[in-house]
């Protein structure tokens, strides 16, 4: 992975690394060539000033020389020259230098020399020729390169002048509208060269502008070519000094006219205004001592223009001096106008003060009017406050005093009814306490009478109950053969109405017997007749009696008498007999006691018929018990 | 009551245990029903061996007859004597 990534992130290096390196090398050939152009505009700077006012100021001065003492110089100066335009890019700038090449000036001296000797002279040519080619062939050399033009301008003295003077040359070229205000100057004195003259030559506290120099050119033309007439005149009085000054050009210039002026002849002075601040008129005296200067520097026409120019100073100052009067009068004017102004103005603010003053004093009255207005407003809207709240108070003092009063007047009432009605009470209570024994007689007489329905509710009970009983005793004994008689018990049950005496009494009963009912007491004594006869025959056996025993007792049955009524004996013969008799007098209970007294086979032959005996007895119990019952709770309800 | 009392009589009987008072008067016919029995069974006894054995005399079929009638007696007296005394059917006897 990682080395995966490290090739992808290669050719992202690679693709940087080229194109950071031609930017490396880029950038120094960049730099190098600033650094060229930085050296060359450096120079051109200063040159820029220097060489155009060398170059100038030489001319004027020089053609002159060129004119008078050398001629020769000039084709040399080409020949200096030419190598260095030829190998450059202009060759045809050359035909034009001439008239500029200083370095021929240098060589001017020379032709003092060829007067001595002709080996030296000779030597001294071959040494001129050599070093103007080695110093045209460094200045040509310096141009191509770098190197060479460091040692050159260092080393090589006045190099650095002429290398930098072509360097100009080619920037000029290169940019002819940078370098176009200072070429149109030295264009202009191309056709007449001398006009730097005015340009120094200034009375004037500003300094002229161009359009204006332009104008002048004509007449500083004009003027100009009267100086260099002068000039050559007088020249040769001056022409060492001028000579020597030569190398300083600039001052040559300042220097040179007020000399000129000065020396000749001294008739006319400067046209001097003392007042003279305007511009025009500064531009007048100007014009005048040029003129003036002018004819002072013409010696031979001078006087002509002598009067003329002491006419037109006079005038001049006259008209300075008119101007300088107009001037005092319109400042007095001005003044006057300025002082009527304000007064005018003091009288118009003194009424705009005076209106002011009436409109802030009305304003004054109106708004103490208004706030009269608006306290009476006020005061009366507050007293109307004051006084509705005021009687809102006082009528809630009334309310609370009617309120009052209402509540007291109530409460009196409450009061007077509370006493009336205790004392009423207390009149009352004597019969309202009879009243009450009264109702309370009432109330216990409704309990009796619930109490009473009660009891007749209960005795109906009972009335029921018994006539329960009596239906079951009834149908026991109505019965022609033992019928079962539960639904007559079931009843009974129900009319009961679950009395624990009676439902004991029905659970004593033996379910045998109503189940299959109970035989009446004729059925009874018809069954005692039948067990009696069995009973008889076996009356005589003795205990653990045989076969002969039994036929025995049998035979002699037939044969013993039979007792009746209340016979006086344990023997089975009385038993009987009394039964008999207990059993038709009614004595079921008696009956069945005597015949359980019985001993042996004759309690076992009589064993069912006292099993009836005693259901039925058993039934006759409850049923007495259930309307004992009864009647207990019929006696209990009273 | 007079009248009432044949139905009773009829109703009574239908009763699926046999009555108390009849149980003497059962007790005998099962005796007498015994001993017709088992008297003819000894007598024909008595008859076969007397036949048989005895060429033809009297007695053996007297004694088959004795014997029969004896086995009835003692059968009818054994019923009798227990019947007395009450039952002790479903009864642990503890003895000492």
């Amino acid at each position: 992975m990682l080395r995966a990534s490290i090739s992808r992130a290669r050719p992202a290096l690679r693709s940087v690394a080229p194109v950071a390196a031609p930017q490396w090398r880029l950038a120094p050939r960049f730099f190098a060539d600033k650094k060229n152009l930085d050296e060359t505009v450096i120079p051109q700077t200063d040159p820029l000033t220097t060489p155009s006012n060398p170059g100038t100021p030489a001319s004027p001065i020089l053609p002159p020389r060129d004119l008078n003492t050398a001629p020769a110089p000039p084709p040399r100066s080409p020949h200096v020259a030419a190598p260095s335009a030829s190998r450059s890019a202009p060759v045809e700038q050359p035909a034009t230098t001439p008239p500029t090449g200083p370095g021929s000036a240098s060589v001017a001296p020379d032709p003092k020399p060829p007067k001595k000797k002709r080996r030296l002279f000779r030597t001294l040519v071959w040494l001129t020729i050599l070093s103007a080619l080695g110093y045209g062939g460094g200045v040509w050399y310096s141009l191509v390169s770098d190197n060479f033009h460091d040692f050159f301008t260092e080393y090589i003295p006045f190099g650095e002048d002429a290398v930098g003077y072509f360097e100009e040359r080619e920037f000029r070229k290169r940019f002819p509208g940078r370098a176009g205000t200072p070429r149109s100057l030295s264009a202009l004195p191309g056709t007449s060269q001398q006009v730097t003259i005015p340009g120094n030559a200034g009375l004037g506290a500003r300094p002229v502008p161009a359009g204006e120099t332009a104008e002048k050119s004509p007449h500083m033309s004009a003027v100009e070519s009267k100086p260099k007439e002068a000039k050559t005149v007088v020249e040769p009085k001056a022409d060492k000094a001028a000579e020597v000054k030569k190398e300083e050009p600039k001052k040559e210039v300042v220097a040179a006219p007020e000399p000129v002026a000065a020396k000749p002849i001294a008739q006319i002075d400067h046209l001097s205004v003392p007042n003279a601040e305007d511009p025009v008129v500064q531009d007048v005296v100007k014009i005048v001592n040029d003129l003036i200067t002018m004819v002072n520097a013409d010696p031979v026409h001078g006087s002509k223009y002598n009067s003329a120019l002491e006419k037109a100073k006079s005038e001049l100052g006259k008209v300075v001096s008119d101007i300088n009067l107009m001037k005092d009068n319109l400042k007095k004017s001005a003044e006057d106008e300025i002082k009527a102004a304000h007064t005018q103005f003091d009288a118009a603010a003194r009424e705009l003060v005076n209106r002011l003053e009436v409109q802030m004093h009305e304003q004054e009255l109106h708004w103490k009017e208004e706030y009269e207005n608006e306290r009476e407003n006020l005061s009366q809207s507050y007293k109307d406050k004051l006084q509705s709240e005021l009687d809102i108070a006082k009528k809630v003092y009334e309310q609370r005093l009617k309120n009052e009063l209402l509540e007291q007047s109530a409460l009196l009432q409450k009061q007077f009814t509370q006493a009336v009605r205790d004392r009423v009470e207390s009149e009352r209570e004597g019969r309202l306490g009879k009243l009450n024994e009264l109702s309370s007689s009432v109330h216990e007489l409704e309990q009796l009478t619930a109490e009473w329905n009660s009891v007749v509710d209960a005795n109906l009970k009972t009335q029921h109950l018994v006539v329960a009983v009596e239906a079951v005793k009834s149908s026991l004994e109505n019965q022609i053969t033992p019928k079962p008689f539960i639904t007559e018990l079931a009843a009974l049950k129900e009319i009961a109405d679950d009395d624990p005496v009676v439902s004991a009494a029905i659970a004593s009963i033996n379910p045998a017997a109503y189940q299959r009912g109970i035989p009446n007491a004729g059925q009874l004594v018809d069954r005692f007749r039948r067990v009696a006869q069995e009973v008889r025959k076996a009356a005589l056996l003795p205990e653990d009696a045989g076969v002969a025993s039994h036929l025995a007792s049998l035979a002699m049955s037939k044969v013993t008498f039979k007792k009746s009524g209340l016979a006086v004996g344990q023997d089975v013969e009385a038993v009987l007999a009394r039964t008999e008799v207990l059993l038709e007098e009614g004595d079921l209970d008696g009956a069945a006691r005597e015949m359980n007294s019985l001993q042996g086979w004759a309690k076992v032959l009589s064993k069912d018929w006292l099993s009836d005996c005693r259901r039925v007895l058993e039934v006759r119990q409850a049923l007495d018990v259930i309307t004992t019952e009864a009647r207990l709770q019929t006696l209990l309800v009273d | 009551m007079a009248d009432e009392s044949p139905k009773p009589v009829a109703t009574i009987p239908r009763t699926s245990r046999p009555m108390s008072e009849a149980l003497l008067n059962e007790k005998w016919d099962r005796c007498l029903s015994s001993l017709l029995i088992r008297s003819g069974l000894g007598l024909s006894f008595g008859i076969v061996f007397s036949v048989l054995l005895f060429k033809r005399r009297a007695w053996p079929a007297f004694v088959g007859l004795g014997f029969g009638a004896g086995r009835a007696w003692e059968e009818c007296d054994n019923s009798f004597k227990r019947a007395a005394a009450p039952s002790k059917d479903g009864l642990r006897v503890i003895r000492p």
